[in-house]
C-alpha cells in the first residue's frame, strides 16, 4: 500500500546546496517508492520557510513527512511544531541532516550528493514505518522538599519561598546554618560568617512558605518529579518550640555534661542544650541519649557514654538513671514535656533538593600527622570552633593547658591529591589555610605561623590578592613541599615538633605548639543512604553525581531530584549558595503551578502479554523507571519516569520491551536502505 | 477424498528429531490413523521416485528436520517443498540451523581436512577426501556436493511453519498435528510454540534476584550446581532470558542450563546478539578491565551465544576464512 510520503529539501542558503547537486536529490527522491512529492526551499528555518511548510503540508495533505536539512539537534523541534501548525503529527515525520553530516564534511561534490541520496533512501523507508504518537500531561504538585539547611540549601528554600512554593527544608541538626555555622570569619575578605548567615536563617524561620523540620531525617522517598511523597522522621526534643522563649533557664540546672558534638568534643554541654549560643530557632534540645530519663539502664548508658569518649570514667558516677525533672522545673513557659516520642511526618512534593553537605576526611588514618594521639593536633573545623566567639575558648585561640600558642603549623592536602586516599583537590583548603594563618596572627600576635603547602589553589576574584597580602607577613612561614606530603608531627616534651622536606629536599625541623590539618572534604555521612533512597548515582569519589559536569552541575540521573553543594563536590560557600540557587531555578522551571507535566512520548514501552519476567532490565534504568510488578510478575515502565534513553530496549533478550519512535523495524530499515 | 498424506524427512540432523516423531509413544497410533504416510526415510521403505511421482502440492503436509548443507538435501527440500501443500521445519536445524549450523564457523576445507586428515583417530594414509565425482571400474560415483556454508530451511525453500526445539517435544508435535488436521492454522510463518521468553515458565524464576548481577561467570562443570537457583544468579550462562518457551524446561530439570535451542521470540533479530546484549547488562562491575576479565572468562562466546542459531543470526558465518 501506498503511503504519501512528502519530500521537503532545504538548501540552508548555499549552507548545502554548494555542496550537494540539489536538482538531482530532487529528481533521486520523486522516484523513491512512496514519495508524492519533492520541493526545495532556500532557508526552510525561516519565517518565510516555516509558513510554507506549514501551508503545504495542510494542502498537499502528506501522510508522512522527511525534511532534508541540518542536524535534529538544530531544527527537529521546530519542525515538529511547524508541522503542529498543519494539523499533523509531529511524529511522522524524519529529518535528514544533510548538511552537518554532508554538506560540510564531505568535500566532493559528487560523493556527497551521492551520500545524501542513501540518508534520503533510508529516512523515506524509516518514516512510513512511523507511528502517530500523542504527547500526555500529568497533574503535578510542585511543594518542594530541601534536605540539608547549609547554605545551599538555605538559598535554594528561600529562593523557592520568595517564589511561593512550599518548602519542606528537612535539617537532621537542631539549627539551621550548616558547617558555615561553625565559623567565625571567611575568606577572603574575612567576614564575620554569622552576621552573613544570621539575615538569612532568619528569614527561613519566618517565611511562611518554609516548614522548617529540624532534628530529622528524611527515611522514605517513593515517586518521581511531581508526584513524590516522602516520610520524614522527627526526633522526639522534648521541647515545645511553640512555647519556649529560648531563655536557656533549663540548661543550669541539667545535671548530666557532655561532651558538644557541635564543638567537636572541645567543650561540654548538658543533655538539655542549644548546640552554641545563637544556634537557630533558639530552642533547646533534650538529648534522650544522655538525659537521665531516658536511660535505657545505667550501665548501659554510662558504657555508651564513655565508649563514644564523651564522659570520663570519674564523670560516669554522676550517672544514675533517675526521674529527674530538672529543666521541666526550671522552665518558667512549660515548654518541656517528656512524654514526646519519635515522630513519622509524610509530606507530598513535587521535586526534592539535596543539600547535605560534606565531611573530611579522617586524618587518624595517616599516623604520621599524629590525629587522635596528640592533643595539639587538629583539624581544620576542630580550629574553627577554638577561633569562634561562641566556641570552646570564647574565640581566643588557646591550647587545651589554656595557653596561647607562639607557633602553629598548617597543614595542607591531608589525604587530598593522594592516590592512596582522595585523588582530588578539596578546592577550599588552601584558602581556608590562609585564613587560620590571619586569624591565628591576630590572635596570637607574634606567633609563628608556618604553612605547609604542595601547591596553591586560589582561583578566584579576590583570592590571590588574599594569599599575596599574607606571603607580606613576616611571622607567616610558607614552606613548599612535594605530594605526597612528607610531614611527620611528633610529640615532644614541650611542644610538638613538625618535620618535612621541602620541594629542595631539605629537611625543615620545626617546632609548633598547635598543628592545624587540612583533611580532604568528603561527602557527608548520609550521602550513600540518601543515594540508595532516591536512587541517585555516586560517582568514583562518593559524591553525588551530577548530570553534567559542565551543562547540568545541579541536576541527577533522576528527573525531580537536584543537587546542591558540597554534596555534588567541594566547594567554597559562594559555590554552595550558587548551586542552590541553581538548584531552585531548575525546580521553578521543571514545575509550575496550574501547568500540567508533559510527558517525553518517545520512550520504552513493556509489552506485558510477552514479558517472561526475567528481570534482565530491572536495575538498568538510569531513570528507575522500570519496576518489577510482583503481582503479575511483568517489567513495567513507568512512563513519567521514562526519557527514552532504549538501555532497556537493547537488553531485553525477549524483545518486549520497544522504544517508541526507535523500533527495531524503524531502525533496521534505516540502516538497511543506507547500505543498499 | 483419502487420508490427507504425509511426509517426514531429514536433511542435516542427528537423528534425534526422527526419534521425536517415535516419542509421540501411542499417539503416533492417532496421527497414523489419521494421514497416509508417503515418505519417511528413517521409517519406512520409500524412494525418492515416489514422491517424484506424486503430483504438485500433493502431500498435505512434509516435515522436514535438519539444516541445509549438502546439494541432496537441497533438492530434496526443494522437491518436497514443490509435491507439498505445506512444509514444516521440524526441529532446531530445520528452523534456526542448529547445531551443525555451528559450521559456519569455518568452511568445507577446514572441515574436510580435520574430519579425513588430521583428526587424531583417522587412518587415512592416501589422504583420500571425498570427491562428488569419482571413476571406478563400473562407472563413475557421485557424492553430493557439501557447501562451506549450513543453511536452515527457510533459506532455502519456502517453509509455512516451524516447530522449534532439539528436538520438538510431543506436545508441540501433537498440537501441530491437530491444528494441521483441523485446519486451524496460525498465520504463515508462525513458530508453532509460546512466544515468550523460557523464563516466564521456569520454576527457578522466583530465586531469580531483581537486580540480576554476575560478578564471575563460571562453566557448569565448575561448580556445583544449586538445582532450585536461577543458573544466570549462579555466574552459570543460561539462554533462557533469549530463548522460547515451550520446551518444558527438560534441560533446566535435569539441572543444565538452556542453550537456546527454541531460538528466539518473534520479536527478536538475532537471538545471540540480544543474549549477549542482555548478559553485558547484567554483568555488576565498572571496572572495564573487570569487565574485560569476565567477558573473556566465556570460553567460544560466538558457540555460547549462538549455540543453535548461527545460520539464522545476523552473522550468518565466519567471512575472514
Amino acid at each position: 500500500m501506498q503511503i504519501r510520503v512528502g519530500v521537503y529539501i532545504c538548501k540552508c542558503g548555499t549552507n548545502i546546496s554548494e555542496n550537494i547537486d540539489i536538482d538531482e536529490l530532487i529528481q533521486f527522491s520523486s522516484r523513491l517508492e512512496n514519495v508524492a512529492y519533492v520541493k526545495d526551499q532556500p532557508l526552510l528555518c525561516s519565517e518565510d520557510g516555516k509558513n510554507f511548510l506549514a501551508s503545504d503540508v495542510a494542502q498537499e495533505k502528506p501522510e508522512r513527512v522527511v525534511i532534508v536539512a541540518c542536524t535534529p539537534k538544530e531544527h527537529e523541534k521546530t519542525f515538529r511544531n511547524t508541522l503542529l501548525r498543519a494539523d499533523f503529527n509531529p511524529y511522522l515525520f524524519q529529518m535528514v541532516n544533510v548538511r552537518e553530516q554532508v554538506a560540510w564534511v564531505t568535500a566532493d561534490k559528487a560523493a556527497a550528493t551521492e551520500k545524501a541520496k542513501a540518508y534520503i533512501r533510508a529516512a523515506v523507508k524509516r518514516v512510513t514505518l512511523h507511528e502517530p504518537l500523542e504527547k500526555k500531561e500529568i497533574e503535578c504538585n510542585t511543594d518542594v522538599l530541601v534536605i540539608g539547611a547549609g547554605p545551599a540549601g538555605m538559598e535554594a528554600a528561600l529562593l523557592l519561598a520568595k517564589a511561593g512554593r512550599k518548602v519542606y527544608l528537612v535539617e537532621k541538626n537542631s539549627f539551621v546554618g550548616g558547617r558555615v555555622a561553625r565559623y567565625e570569619e571567611v575568606f577572603p575578605k574575612m567576614e564575620c560568617a554569622s552576621c552573613m548567615l544570621e539575615p538569612k536563617m532568619d528569614e527561613i524561620l519566618h517565611d511562611e512558605n518554609i516548614e522548617l523540620i529540624t532534628s530529622s531525617e528524611v527515611v522514605e522517598v517513593l515517586g518521581y518529579l511531581g508526584n513524590f511523597s516522602v516520610k520524614i522522621k522527627k526526633r522526639a526534643t522534648c521541647v515545645d518550640k511553640e512555647k519556649c522563649i529560648g531563655c536557656g533557664a533549663c540548661y543550669e540546672p541539667c545535671p548530666v555534661s557532655v561532651r558538644n558534638e557541635f564543638d567537636y568534643h572541645l567543650s561540654d554541654r548538658k543533655a538539655i542544650h542549644v548546640p552554641y549560643t545563637g544556634a537557630l530557632p533558639n530552642v533547646p534540645v533534650l538529648d534522650q541519649g544522655h538525659c537521665l530519663r531516658f536511660a535505657k539502664t545505667d550501665s548501659a548508658m554510662v558504657q555508651e557514654a564513655l565508649d563514644l569518649g564523651l564522659i570520663t570514667q570519674e564523670e560516669s558516677e554522676n550517672y544514675k538513671k533517675q526521674d529527674c525533672t530538672a529543666c521541666q522545673e526550671a522552665c518558667m513557659f512549660d515548654a518541656i514535656t517528656y512524654d514526646r516520642q519519635d515522630e513519622i511526618l509524610e509530606r507530598n512534593i513535587g521535586c526534592i533538593i539535596v543539600a547535605i553537605g560534606f565531611e573530611l576526611f579522617d586524618p587518624s588514618v595517616l599516623p604520621q600527622f599524629g590525629y587522635g594521639k596528640i592533643p595539639e593536633v587538629y583539624t581544620g573545623l576542630e580550629f574553627e570552633r577554638i577561633l569562634s566567639q561562641t566556641g570552646p575558648t570564647g574565640g581566643k585561640l588557646f591550647m587545651k593547658n589554656g595557653q596561647e600558642p607562639r607557633s602553629l603549623a598548617i597543614i595542607h592536602c591531608v589525604g587530598s591529591r593522594d592516590k592512596k586516599h582522595k585523588e582530588y583537590c578539596s578546592g577550599v583548603c588552601c584558602l581556608y589555610a590562609l585564613k587560620f594563618a590571619r586569624l591565628a596572627e591576630k590572635h596570637a600576635p607574634g606567633a609563628k605561623i608556618y604553612d605547609i603547602y604542595a601547591d596553591w589553589c586560589v582561583p578566584g576574584k579576590d583570592n590571590q590578592e588574599f594569599l599575596d597580602s599574607l606571603k607580606e607577613k613576616k611571622n607567616v612561614y610558607f614552606i613548599h613541599t612535594n605530594l605526597p606530603l612528607s610531614v611527620a608531627v611528633k610529640q615532644n616534651k614541650d611542644s610538638l615538633s613538625v618535620s618535612c622536606v621541602d620541594v629542595s629536599g631539605k629537611e625543615n625541623p620545626l617546632a609548633a605548639d598547635m598543628v592545624v590539618l587540612c583533611p580532604a572534604i568528603i561527602p557527608a555521612r548520609d550521602t550513600s543512604r540518601l543515594s540508595e533512597m532516591l536512587l541517585i548515582t555516586s560517582g568514583r569519589d562518593g559524591f553525588f553525581a551530577e548530570g553534567h559536569t559542565k551543562l547540568a552541575p545541579v541536576s541527577t540521573n533522576i528527573e525531580g531530584v537536584f543537587i546542591a553543594g558540597c554534596c555534588q563536590g567541594p566547594k567554597d560557600i559562594q559555590g554552595s549558595v550558587a548551586q542552590g540557587a541553581a538548584a531552585a531555578g531548575q525546580v521553578l522551571s521543571a514545575l509550575v503551578p496550574g501547568r500540567k507535566l508533559e510527558l517525553d512520548v518517545i520512550i520504552a514501552e513493556a509489552d506485558e502479554n510477552s514479558c517472561a519476567g526475567c528481570m534482565t532490565c530491572i536495575g538498568l534504568c538510569p531513570y528507575k523507571a522500570i519496576m518489577f510488578d510482583k503481582e503479575k510478575k511483568i517489567a513495567v515502565v513507568n512512563t513519567v519516569l521514562c526519557k527514552g534513553c532504549g538501555t532497556c530496549v537493547a537488553a531485553c533478550p525477549s524483545g518486549c520491551l520497544t522504544g517508541k519512535h526507535f523500533t527495531e523495524e524503524q531502525i533496521f530499515a534505516e540502516i538497511e536502505e543506507v547500505l543498499k | 477424498m483419502g487420508k490427507p498424506k504425509v511426509a517426514f524427512y531429514w536433511c542435516a540432523s542427528c537423528g534425534g528429531c526422527e526419534e521425536a516423531v517415535v516419542d509421540l509413544a501411542e499417539d503416533i497410533l492417532k496421527v497414523v490413523e489419521a494421514v497416509e504416510i508417503v515418505f519417511w526415510p528413517v521409517a519406512m521403505d520409500f524412494k525418492v521416485k515416489d514422491v517424484e511421482s506424486l503430483g504438485d502440492g500433493e502431500i498435505a503436509v512434509s516435515f522436514i528436520n535438519g539444516a541445509i548443507r549438502t546439494g541432496e538435501q537441497e533438492h530434496m527440500a526443494k522437491l518436497l517443498r514443490k509435491k507439498s501443500g505445506l512444509v514444516v521445519a521440524f526441529g532446531a536445524c530445520a528452523h534456526i540451523g542448529g547445531i551443525p549450523g555451528l559450521a559456519n564457523f569455518v568452511n568445507r576445507e577446514k572441515i574436510f581436512d580435520w574430519v579425513y586428515l588430521n583428526a587424531p583417530s583417522n587412518d587415512n594414509p592416501g589422504k583420500i577426501i571425498p570427491q562428488e565425482k569419482t571413476q571406478v571400474e563400473v562407472g563413475e560415483l557421485t557424492l553430493p556436493k557439501f557447501y562451506d556454508t549450513v543453511y536452515t530451511l527457510d533459506q532455502v525453500i519456502d517453509v509455512d511453519y516451524y516447530l522449534p526445539g532439539c528436538a520438538p517435544p510431543p506436545d508441540l508435535i501433537m498440537k501441530a498435528v491437530e491444528a494441521i488436521l483441523s485446519g486451524n492454522l496460525p498465520e504463515k510463518g508462525t513458530v508453532l510454540a509460546p512466544d515468550k521468553a523460557l523464563c516466564d515458565t521456569c520454576k527457578r524464576k522466583t530465586t531469580k534476584p531483581e537486580h540480576a548481577s554476575i560478578k564471575e561467570i563460571r562453566r557448569v562443570h565448575e561448580v556445583m550446581l544449586d538445582p532450585d537457583r536461577c543458573f544466570l544468579d549462579q555466574g552459570i550462562i543460561c539462554l533462557g532470558p533469549a530463548t522460547r518457551d515451550g520446551c518444558g524446561e527438560r534441560c533446566i530439570n535435569a539441572n543444565m542450563p538452556c542453550r537456546g535451542c527454541f531460538g528466539s521470540t518473534s520479536r527478536v533479530e538475532d537471538q545471540g546478539a540480544k543474549f549477549l546484549s542482555a548478559l553485558a547488562s547484567i554483568i555488576d562491575m565498572n571496572d572495564e578491565e573487570e569487565i574485560k576479565r569476565i567477558m573473556d572468562s566465556i570460553v567460544d562466546p560466538a558457540g555460547v551465544f549462538y549455540f543453535y542459531s548461527l545460520p539464522a543470526s545476523m552473522l550468518r558465518r565466519r567471512l575472514d576464512i
